[in-house]
């Protein structure tokens, strides 16, 4: 499927339209209509893009976020899918966390945001828990649905084998939930990465969030939007690398993605 | 049962809060006698106020024309050649890292957190809704085309009912990540607002007004998920008959 729609034809209007859409806007910004503070020109964000690419400080801001992110995120995995699996499998765990998932599922976690701060410090140990706590939800949800719709004759099979339950779970339950785990991986990582900056701006020092908020207070908007780039390049490079690892993992079933082969 | 568990959860809580504890944990108990306070003294309102004024419409643009142009790309095939390829690639990028952008543009004011909020909800809504009309049975067109129906008709009659089951989902992401992004466009910058009111009473020490924010934002949230389910099951009534 994904191969059909990505063939060179589509690919080039891709190229094309994303041509047309830096060129309006570099021949705006040149046009005089708006200052260069408020509409910096594509050439000289590309000019603070190199420049944030090639200091090692800039990376290293890079690095704490991204770091910080994916501490959250795996965390969340891990422990995302070990509850789910549990209540998909185990009546008594789905009675007890079932409701405590889906009743605090709509409350958006980020306003205890300034209690984890008091509790856990300013640092990266509150953001990552934070992370964490948004990640958790979409993961024990969809994998609490896939591990619920585990085709019955397969696990009746394998206990008729004489597979032991921890074996069942790990070799059937699992890899059959995993379509299921990895659609609720891909709904976590924009949160992971939405959170990680947001907690950033509010309150950091380090991390690519700071240091869009710092080159916006210094009115260095070709910095800022270079950062902003950078950071929807780390999103979409995030986001390709789960869709990688699902294709390597969940091998018998293709995702219709839209990143090229 | 799960209530049960709340309820134990929350006397646990205050068992424990008998104990030497810092400033910033208050007890359940307190919680509830400071939010009643808030409540009378007219503290807490005017910020609920402010917040909705810029969450809802943010909401109610971005996902009507996510929707909108979701379903369109999921029958028009130039559309789809057009749109998606840009939204499921940018999909991705956190929308919040374009606030300071549209800041810029369009000024600190509501304006700019409701753009941001309509942008974030836009993206959800548009994909659900897309492979929603995408995944319209082909025989239930192919039924319509037979007993003679206009394009226009099968849109609304066919495609249109298909889509809501998956266009529903997308809402309900949509609505929680508009409150995610309310609330730390708030806590960014606003002189109103809940996330506002938890910065500056964090800021002023003042935990209980602190407290009694989060719980707002909290049942808030909370609120708004329960109505959009409501009526969920009235518009899809249809459907949860059949899939009982």
């Amino acid at each position: 499927m994904s191969v059909h729609r990505l063939l060179p034809a589509s690919t080039f209007r891709r190229l094309a339209l994303l041509m047309v859409g830096v060129l309006v806007w570099e021949l705006v910004a040149r046009s005089g209509m708006f200052s260069p503070i408020l509409v910096p020109s594509v050439t000289r964000i590309g000019y603070q893009f190199w420049l944030l690419a090639i200091q090692p400080e800039s990376l290293v801001e890079a690095w704490y976020s991204v770091s910080r992110g994916l501490s959250g995120f795996a965390l969340a995995a891990v422990i995302g899918i070990a509850l789910g699996v549990l209540m998909g499998r185990s009546a008594l765990a789905a009675a007890f966390l079932g409701p405590l998932f889906s009743g605090t599922y709509p409350i958006p976690k980020i306003a205890v945001f300034p209690i984890f701060i008091y509790l856990f410090g300013i640092g990266s140990l509150s953001k990552i828990l934070l992370i964490f706590l948004e990640c958790l939800y979409p993961i024990v949800v969809t994998t609490h649905a896939g591990s619920r719709a585990v085709n019955r004759v397969l696990l009746w099979s394998a206990a008729n084998m004489g597979a032991s339950r921890a074996r069942i779970l790990w070799r059937v339950v699992v890899p059959a939930a995993a379509p299921f785990i990895f659609a609720g991986l891909r709904i976590a990582l924009p949160i992971a990465m939405i959170v990680v900056i947001i907690t950033e701006m509010i309150s950091s020092a380090d991390g690519l969030g700071y240091l869009v908020m710092y080159s916006l207070a210094s009115f260095k908007t070709d910095r800022m939007l270079a950062v902003v780039v950078a950071i929807a390049l780390l999103g979409v490079a995030l986001d390709w690398l789960v869709v990688r690892l699902r294709d390597r993992l969940v091998f018998w079933e293709r995702l219709d993605s839209y990143y090229a082969e | 049962m799960g209530l049960g568990l709340l309820l134990a959860m929350l006397a646990l809580w205050q068992l424990a809060s008998r104990f030497e504890r810092p400033d910033f944990i208050l007890s359940p108990v307190e919680i509830a006698s400071h939010f009643a306070e808030a409540l009378r003294s007219g503290e807490l309102l005017p910020h609920v106020g402010a917040s909705l004024v810029r969450s809802l419409p943010g909401f109610v643009i971005g996902s009507l024309v996510g929707v909108i142009l979701g379903l369109m790309a999921g029958v028009a095939r130039g559309l789809d050649q057009l749109l998606s390829p840009v939204v499921f690639l940018t999909y991705p990028v956190p929308k919040i890292v374009f606030l300071p952008i549209v800041m810029l543009w369009v000024g600190i004011g509501d304006v700019s957190k409701i753009l941001i909020i309509a942008l974030a909800c836009f993206y959800p809504c548009f994909i659900n809704a897309y492979y929603g009309a995408r995944g319209t049975p082909t025989l239930m067109v192919w039924t319509s085309l037979n007993m003679g129906a206009r394009p226009s008709q099968i849109f609304r009659k066919v495609v249109v009912p298909s889509a809501l089951p998956l266009v529903f989902a997308g809402l309900r992401v949509s609505l929680a990540l508009s409150f995610i992004l309310l609330f730390s466009t708030e806590m960014i910058n606003a002189r109103s607002g809940l996330g506002f009111l938890i910065r500056q009473s964090e800021s002023s020490l003042r935990f209980d007004l602190m407290y009694v924010a989060i719980v707002a934002v909290a049942m808030l949230g909370y609120a708004s998920d329960q109505l959009l389910l409501l009526v969920r099951r009235h518009v899809l009534a249809w459907q949860e008959a059949t899939s009982r």
